[in-house]
């Protein structure tokens, strides 16, 4: 009798856990492709929007020897930290990063003028600052040329780039 | 039954937090995607397609958590989502990454390293705790 009530409840125990875990399992993953759908909309949506492949447009970068052709109607603009500008810093450029943001821009603005254009640079491919200070200049400032169209560039690969086409 | 009332207004809370931080990502998902991208961890390629991605599915599990419905499951999602967000967190900071998370949009961007993880670490603790509540059994009525 009693082998007989082990036999028959042991099963149900074990049935009941694979339920209880299967459950856990089964709703996330019931949420995770629930979630698809709207991400699919939205990114369908964005398409022509976002840049698939960098985090930053290739028509808002510039290459060295692209800046550099610009000559006199190129701003550099550094974004690394002051101890970094002060360092070294490409000629001519002026300083403007965003832990100084308001008083280095009211430095920034009287040099700037729609026919130039503005290069930022940070300290490598990997940076976020050039990005970000190139952001603001577009959105908080609002440099556009004389056409209403983008001024502002990132400089590809950054100030070690500008080193090794420079040194 | 006040203690049900309770619990519920932790899952309102818990829920409503994620709700708010995915919809505010919905509406700016390139910035979201940047704000990935500054963790370092991953190619930009996939962190432009979370950015579209997780902030429905911060919804849904805080929708989920709200009206309990498909409830465990959004438990262990956010749970999840959690965890990986401040080993990430933490990991940048020690890589010496300055990084605004996100999480909330614009509202978050001046947040200390430090805010930004006992906030996390508290949703954590919320989230741990109903876990525990359905897994002993205290648990609500689900409809999945």
């Amino acid at each position: 009798m009693r082998w007989q009530l082990r036999r028959r409840t042991r099963p149900v125990q074990r049935n009941n856990k694979i339920f209880v875990s299967g459950q856990w399992l089964r709703q996330a993953a019931i949420l995770v492709l629930l979630a698809f759908a709207p991400a699919i909309g939205e990114a369908i949506y964005f398409r022509d929007k976002i840049s698939w492949q960098s985090p930053i447009p290739p028509s808002e970068l510039v290459t060295v020897d692209q800046a550099r052709a610009w000559g006199e109607n190129a701003i550099w603009v550094d974004a690394r930290p002051d101890e970094e500008f002060a360092r070294d810093h490409v000629p001519g450029a002026v300083s403007l990063n965003e832990d100084r943001w308001n008083d280095l821009l009211q430095q920034f603005l009287p040099n700037w003028s729609p026919d130039k254009k503005v290069v930022v640079y940070c300290s490598a491919e990997s940076c976020n600052a050039a990005r970000e200070v190139a952001k603001r200049l577009r959105d908080e400032a609002q440099l556009k040329d004389g056409e209403g169209k983008n001024c502002v560039f990132v400089l590809q690969g950054g100030w070690e780039e500008w080193l090794k086409k420079n040194r | 039954m006040a203690k049900s009332f309770v619990w519920w207004i932790v899952d309102v809370i818990v829920g409503g937090v994620f709700i708010y931080a995915g919809v505010i990502k919905v509406l700016d998902p390139i910035q979201f995607g940047i704000d990935i991208d500054n963790y370092k961890i991953l190619p930009w390629f996939i962190s432009v397609r979370l950015a579209f991605y997780l902030p429905w599915l911060e919804i849904f599990c805080g929708v989920a958590l709200i009206f309990r419905f498909l409830y465990r499951g959004g438990l262990s999602i956010l749970a999840a989502l959690t965890s990986v967000f401040i080993i990430a967190t933490i990991a940048a900071k020690v890589r010496g990454l300055d990084i605004t998370c996100g999480c909330f949009g614009h509202a978050s961007k001046n947040w200390s390293f430090s805010t930004h993880l006992v906030l996390d670490l508290a949703i954590l603790v919320a989230l741990v705790a109903l876990s525990f509540r359905v897994a002993s059994g205290n648990r609500p009525q689900t409809a999945v």
